[in-house]
């Protein structure tokens, strides 16, 4: 067996060794608590550098010497090599990578602060975030359904001791059991699937069903059953309706920056997974079973986050919402490969992560002080701090999609591919129409924020180095993305190879 | 002439107004004042300077401004102002400036209002220099936010829900205007070398002109009818009008003259810079039914007016009359030329003019409200010799939005009905409907004597004896520069009129198809 080409997936290797360290390393000292999340932030800005090297130079260092040449396809598109038959590492899968990179490194930041952690063994916690990256980033380049199970099992048990790590809280728990259950329910639902793909291609890797033909070489209705299987069993873990009722539960219980861990890189990692094995589907029939759970999740997810109370539930259902663009971008990269569909379901996933762990961070920043996620936590945070109140205003303008933030771009992105598919303007309309829904109870944070009185007399905001940073940072992404698009666009077409 | 940058420098002006004021002191509202007085009034006095640089005998954009943006959409920056967004520019810069002066009495945090009154004020100026669709959309959807600010933090009581119904209002349009604009882009070009796609409104607008835009028959009308949910609401032409009298009562008088005198403009401003050129058969076909909406908007609006107590609201339905007038302009583009041509200026003018007179009536109306805390019509009486001043801007500005001959509302609704008696579709005339819309006048003027008897005339109201004093300096500053254009433009409307001859002819052209 030629283990070579495992020199391309050294930033897995590295940060899977990083996560079994902290666990050892809290085992002997688990005093210290900044230590462990400052080090894995550490190792994840280091896999993130690699990535992005690995991208602009176009080679891998050293790579030489293991006997590794990149492929460099049509304009930008960069083929590494396939590691063992399981593995791809390219362009696409380097993207998503740097998009979950970059979210953990966000979450970790958010969990430093975070109130409910004051005693909490963060060793564990950052290890337990890691597996679940490496299982993420593994996720993105699967080119086989087997490894694809394994690394969403990596994903999914993470997630689910993750969302019950408050342990004496009873509403963690309930949420943990609930999304483990509903998770392996739908690991079952994805396996059965999987065996007649087997039964089917005799084989578990993806070419089959890349090449889009069944035995005859037309697909039939066996195929068409095998697809759906896969489709729920992802859905499942992606929030999609009608297999979303786990997430607001799981989303309310779980400590807050593991919610917001859970609205973005999970979901980010199941995208990039299903871009990589449905894209340039049109002969599947796929298109009308994709636009319809997409206009689905879109006006489900909105329709059910205008009477919530819990900002967390509120985001929650927010997130299948936005998943539900993400879909629907999904849909036209089925319909027509290479083309702004693939485009927009990247655009809109990277631009995602920014404005929503922006909302979490400046959650944190303020429950961390009222000890409260009721959307009345917010109420009169323009007069305490009126930074933090704008900044809070931006991120939400740009989940609704108001220009010049960066959401504006992404939806831009979806509905120019939308609308070049005359079979798609439908889809437009139900989208536009759910984001004009989606201002109402986002702007129901802003009135609290801008509107209201301070309950009690104001005190001001516990200061966090780290959570302003994350703050920062994520503003300045959705604010610079969003008045300055045009190099972020053309890096995201030379990724899809366009 | 050319002065790179200028049109840039106008609208950044305020923006950079607001940056200063986000770093300013929360509590030292003078300075606030000082700043939005000083980034409000550059603009202006720049927009005044470019008067004498604006060659009105030429065709086509002036001062313009390209610079690639967002290369993989090719969109553009670009900048650039004729005859038809010109006058919309000064009215623009004007009002701002004005209710900033006006807005000196709002001491509840100053730091933040006028922030957003700044930032409102580079979305409006944006929007009428735009000239790529995509910044188009960017500086219209600019404006929104603020607005929701300024309504639901320094209005009425049933502030909060005007806000928000403002906002979700106008945004449910605009988000059609934006699918319609990507139908648009795609229909311009096959996105092959020779030929891309475009946003940029100049191209299109030729693109159409040459039937090169792969857009006909039913696709065009659903892109047509994308466009002008979003200008309707925003006009707001009847039946998307129910946002309007909420949000004007329940703003902050400023507010409302912005509301009044700018934002409603915009929507006439895109129909004629965006629908009629780029669209002239769905235009064509559209134009019956325009004639109808117009009517309906003058006489509803009119008699909506007539029924209310409140003097806010019978203004704000006296704009829902007024944008009538506007509408009926525009459905005479087909008619014969003359009378196309007086339709179009009659159209442009009226919105200049509207802006004028209906913004220094909302302000009359803040004056009252200001000292009696009432806008209730029946309270008052007899004030006209205890405040004469007062009395007399109200008497003039109430008189020229009902159309007296040698007040600017004269002349803009006596071009548009001239428009529209010549205007017809197919060798259907539209006499008709101009007719009945001459109800319009008819109650406009019965509402605003009955104002003018109820609240000048008659018995004094003892409740506000020595409650009244008259205009002080800062209302004055406010009015009288209102008052005298009203007046100079009803004495030589050509000032306007001339700049924008050109324009008209342009887009007269481009929906007839006659080059």
């Amino acid at each position: 067996m030629d283990l070579k080409p495992l020199i391309l997936l050294s930033p897995e290797l590295f940060l899977s060794f990083l996560g079994l360290l902290l666990l050892v390393w809290e085992a002997f000292f688990p005093k210290t608590r900044r230590a462990f999340v400052i080090v894995s932030v550490m190792g994840l800005l280091a896999a993130v550098l690699y990535l992005a090297q690995m991208y602009i130079s176009r080679a891998l260092p050293w790579a030489g010497a293991f006997g590794v040449l990149p492929n460099p396809g049509t304009t930008g598109w960069i083929q590494y090599g396939v590691v063992l038959g399981m593995e791809s590492v390219d362009s696409l899968s380097v993207f998503f990578k740097i998009v979950i990179l970059l979210s953990v490194i966000l979450v970790l930041c958010l969990s430093l602060d975070y109130h409910e952690f004051a005693d909490a063994p963060m060793g564990t916690y950052a290890s337990l975030l890691l597996f679940g990256t490496v299982g993420m980033m593994l996720l993105v380049g699967s080119v086989d359904f087997l490894m694809a199970v394994i690394s969403l099992e990596l994903v999914s048990i993470p997630s689910f001791i993750l969302t019950g790590f408050m342990v004496h809280r009873g509403s963690s728990n309930e949420g943990a059991i609930k999304f483990f259950l509903v998770g392996t329910f739908s690991t079952a639902l994805l396996l059965f699937g999987l065996s007649y793909y087997y039964g089917y291609f005799g084989s578990t890797g993806i070419e089959p069903l890349l090449q889009g033909i069944g035995n005859n070489g037309k697909p039939d209705l066996v195929f068409s059953l095998i697809l759906i299987f896969i489709l729920a069993g992802l859905g499942f873990k992606l929030a999609m309706v009608p297999f979303h009722m786990w997430a607001p539960d799981a989303y309310e219980g779980a400590p807050t920056p593991v919610t917001a861990f859970l609205s973005v890189a999970p979901k980010a990692a199941g995208i990039g997974f299903l871009l990589r094995i449905l894209i340039n589907h049109v002969d599947l029939n796929l298109t009308p079973v994709l636009a319809v759970l997409s206009a689905l999740t879109m006006t489900v997810g909105n329709i059910g986050a205008l009477h919530q109370t819990n900002v967390k539930r509120l985001m929650a259902y927010s997130s299948i919402a936005q998943v539900g663009y993400i879909l629907a971008a999904l849909t036209a990269a089925v319909v027509a490969v290479g083309d702004l569909g693939s485009q927009a379901v990247m655009v809109y996933t990277f631009l995602y992560v920014f404005m929503n762990l922006g909302v979490f961070a400046v959650l944190i920043l303020v429950s961390n002080q009222t000890r409260s996620d009721e959307i009345t936590t917010f109420a009169g945070l323009s007069k305490t701090s009126f930074g933090l109140a704008m900044a809070l205003a931006v991120f939400l303008l740009s989940l609704t999609g108001i220009p010049p933030m960066a959401g504006f771009v992404g939806k831009f992105a979806l509905f120019a591919a939308l609308m070049k598919n005359t079979g798609l303007v439908w889809l437009g309309v139900v989208a536009v129409v759910n984001s004009v829904i989606s201002l109402y109870y986002y702007f129901r944070i802003v009135r609290e924020v801008f509107f209201c009185e301070p309950q009690e007399p104001a005190r001001p905001l516990v200061f966090s180095p780290a959570l302003i940073c994350c703050v920062v940072a994520t503003l300045a992404v959705t604010l610079a993305l969003g008045v300055f698009p045009g190099p972020f666009l053309n890096w995201v077409r030379t990724v899809v190879g366009i | 002439m050319n002065s790179p940058g200028l049109l840039s420098f106008l609208v950044f002006l305020p923006l950079v107004g607001s940056g200063i004021l986000l770093f300013s002191q929360k509590e030292n509202a003078r300075l606030h004042r000082v700043i939005a007085a000083i980034f409000s009034g550059l603009p202006f006095v720049v927009s005044l300077w470019m008067m004498s640089q604006f060659n009105s005998g030429v065709s086509g954009m002036q001062f313009v401004e390209k610079l690639p943006w967002i290369s993989s959409f090719h969109i553009e920056y670009h900048l650039g102002i004729d005859g038809l967004s010109f006058p919309l520019l000064l009215l623009t810069t004007l009002l701002s400036f004005i209710s900033i002066i006006a807005s000196f009495s709002i001491d509840k945090r100053t730091k933040e209002y006028f922030f957003w009154f700044l930032l409102l004020e580079t979305g409006m100026v944006g929007l009428f220099v735009a000239l790529d669709f995509f910044l188009f959309y960017v500086f219209w959807e600019i404006t929104l936010v603020p607005m929701y600010f300024l309504i639901g933090i320094w209005g009425g009581p049933k502030k909060e829900y005007a806000a928000i119904k403002f906002f979700l209002f106008t945004l449910f349009g605009s988000v059609f205007m934006l699918l319609a604009m990507l139908a648009l882009y795609f229909a311009s070009g096959t996105g092959l070398p020779g030929s891309e796609r475009t946003f940029d409104l100049i191209r299109l607008a030729e693109l159409a002109s040459k039937g090169q835009l792969h857009l006909a028959g039913v696709s065009a009308m659903m892109v047509f009818l994308g466009l002008y949910l979003a200008f309707a609401i925003k006009i707001p032409a009847f039946p998307f009008h129910t946002w309007l009298p909420l949000a004007h009562v329940e703003a902050p008088t400023p507010v409302s003259v912005i509301l009044a005198g700018v934002l409603l403009k915009m929507g006439i401003y895109g129909i004629l810079r965006i629908s009629y050129p780029i669209l002239p058969e769905a235009t064509r076909q559209f134009l019956p039914v325009l004639i109808v909406i117009a009517t309906i908007n003058i006489v509803y609006g009119a008699f909506c007016a007539m029924a209310q107590k409140d003097m806010k609201r019978m203004v704000a339905y006296s704009s829902v009359n007024h944008m009538g007038y506007c509408l009926l302009g525009m459905a005479a583009v087909m008619g014969n030329p003359n009378a196309a041509h007086a339709g179009l200026s009659g159209a442009i003018l009226q919105m200049i003019t509207h802006g004028l007179i209906t913004g220094s009536l909302f302000l009359i109306v803040g004056v009252i409200y200001d000292r009696a805390h009432t806008r209730d019509i029946d309270a008052f009486g007899g004030l006209a010799t205890k405040i004469p001043l007062f009395a007399g801007v109200m008497i003039i500005q109430a008189m020229a939005s009902l159309g007296l001959p040698g007040l600017a509302g004269f002349v803009s609704e006596f071009l548009c009905f001239l428009g529209a008696f010549g205007g017809n579709f197919n060798g259907h005339h539209f006499s008709l409907f101009a007719g009945i819309s001459v109800i319009g006048i008819l109650v406009t003027a019965a509402f605003f004597l009955k104002m003018i008897k109820l609240v000048l005339l008659g018995e004094f109201n003892p409740k506000w004896e020595g409650k009244m004093p008259d205009l002080t300096i800062r209302e004055m500053v406010t009015l009288f520069p209102l008052v005298a254009l009203t007046i100079v433009l009803g004495v030589y409307p050509s000032l306007v009129l001339n700049l924008m001859d050109d324009a008209v002819g342009n887009i007269i052209r481009f929906v007839s198809g006659q080059f």
